[in-house]
């Protein structure tokens, strides 16, 4: 059974005045509009923080009742940061195994509402309860990482701030994106310390945002062509390596091999950049670049030219990052492109098969999903 | 050297053995080098700003995440583990 991407839509990610459900319903309400009047029997929700922050559980049949879907059947997914690339991997199965026809799928996050210390809190309950223990925080354990990460091969800081440069050029062009000014790599190298070596602009920002995807039987520009998924020890203690993620590897490994795609045939990488090094140790991990080769690899290529191109949406540190959402806004960026409907992010030449990558967590559950088709 | 207060984590490794001095000197805590250090400066809710965290390697590549308290010690650096039950964290002189 083959599937497809058939419909996108997104609700601008930024600070919005909008409740959660009625952001999952803007994004829906695009999708759908596409679809015409085609059926959806299967609505998947992906979520993180629906009750620790905005107290709203039973989120699908909030989102269901919201969008006149309450006929389909449902679920949510919760996967950390990667709950939206959760949520199209469960439906893509529910299609694939042909129970479903056309499943709508949605990831929406509402972060805003909350003060930044107990939106924090809430994002740490994705850590091992260790480092809770000790007061570890998502960015804390992401500067740990990168500085590990720069000692190992000697990486210029400079790189990082070229990462946010680039995410804010692309971005400008995304009239979804949060972040629409670009910033020089002086602005980011003066913006405020978070937790060194990571500094305010090397990181993603707080979001509120929804995005919508249809996936139904059938062939397309958009096919989903492999999906990978692989979990690493939650404690970062317990890693053998700490300059590369093993979930990001063998999720690889896996969409590739039912892909049946080889990387020279990717056009277009949408990666989790939620911190600035991220991307290059996801450029590694991807098999795209040599261990601790990526920031040569991307200086030489000046992302988002070249191919294939990386991030062309803006990436995170562009769009913004409500979490839950995030992972589904990368999927739905390359369908985009593979579907030529991306607008003025547009990769030239239109590129035949795209990567999206998601990490869930401080990279314990990460998600690959490989969309498109090589060249006849 | 500055020293680092430690919190000994429950993960899945086991809690390093303190050596005994033959010399009835008082127990001395095992130390490790600095992997990573870094300072929080918006530490989740409940915690000091700022917040100081390090990342440790103890003998036979045990690490652990330590509450720092004192400096930030370099990379590098060797330091001192304290423990304190399941969580482990010393008072250290300025």
């Amino acid at each position: 059974m083959t599937a497809h991407v058939s419909a996108v839509g997104f609700a601008r990610f930024g600070k919005r005045s909008e409740n959660l459900t009625d952001l999952a319903a803007e994004a829906a309400s695009e999708a759908l509009a596409g679809l015409g009047r085609k059926p959806v029997d299967f609505l998947v929700v992906g979520n993180m923080l629906a009750g620790a922050v905005n107290g709203a559980e039973n989120l699908v049949s909030r989102v269901a009742n919201r969008i006149g879907l309450e006929t389909a059947a449902g679920l949510r997914v919760e996967a950390a940061s990667a709950s939206g690339a959760a949520a199209f991997h469960a439906a893509v199965h529910a299609v694939w195994s042909g129970h479903h026809e056309r499943a709508l799928v949605m990831a929406v996050e509402k972060m805003t509402d909350r003060p930044t210390a107990e939106v924090a809190a809430a994002l740490a309950h994705s850590l091992h309860p260790s480092e809770q223990a000790v007061g570890a925080t998502m960015p804390a354990l992401a500067a740990l990482v990168s500085q590990r990460y720069a000692e190992q091969y000697e990486v210029d800081p400079a790189v990082f701030d070229a990462v946010t440069v680039a995410a804010r050029r692309a971005a400008q062009h995304n009239p979804y994106a949060q972040f629409r000014t670009p910033v020089t790599a002086t602005e980011v190298r003066a913006s405020r310390a978070v937790a060194l070596p990571l500094r305010l602009l090397h990181c993603s920002a707080i979001s509120d945002g929804a995005v919508a995807v249809v996936v139904e039987r059938g062939e397309g520009p958009a096919a989903v062509a492999g999906i990978g998924q692989a979990f690493e020890a939650l404690a970062l203690v317990d890693r053998p390596d700490l300059t590369t993620f093993a979930a990001t590897r063998l999720a690889a490994e896996r969409a590739f091999l039912s892909a049946k795609l080889s990387r020279k045939e990717i056009g277009i990488l949408e990666l989790h950049d939620a911190f600035a090094p991220f991307l290059l140790m996801d450029l590694e991990d991807l098999g795209f670049a040599e261990l601790g080769a990526a920031p040569a690899w991307y200086s030489e290529r000046g992302p988002p030219h070249g191919a294939p191109a990386v991030n062309p949406s803006g990436g995170i540190l562009g769009r913004g990052h409500p979490v839950g959402a995030s992972g589904l806004a990368e999927i739905a960026a390359v369908a985009q492109q593979l579907r030529g409907e991306s607008g003025p992010t547009a990769v030239d030449p239109r590129p035949r098969a795209g990567l999206a990558q998601s990490i869930g967590g401080l990279a314990s559950h990460n998600f690959v999903t490989i969309l498109g088709s090589p060249a006849p | 050297m500055p020293v680092v207060h430690l919190a000994l984590l429950a993960t899945r490794r086991t809690v390093p053995q303190v050596r005994v001095l033959r010399s009835h000197a008082p127990l001395l805590p095992p130390q490790g080098r600095v992997l990573a250090a870094t300072e929080l400066a918006s530490p989740a809710a409940g915690w000091p700003n700022p917040h100081r965290i390090a990342l440790i390697e103890l003998a036979e590549a045990v690490r652990l995440l330590a509450i720092v308290e004192g400096p930030l010690p370099v990379t590098g650096a060797v330091v001192t583990v304290v423990r304190d039950g399941d969580t482990y964290r010393v008072p250290v002189a300025p």
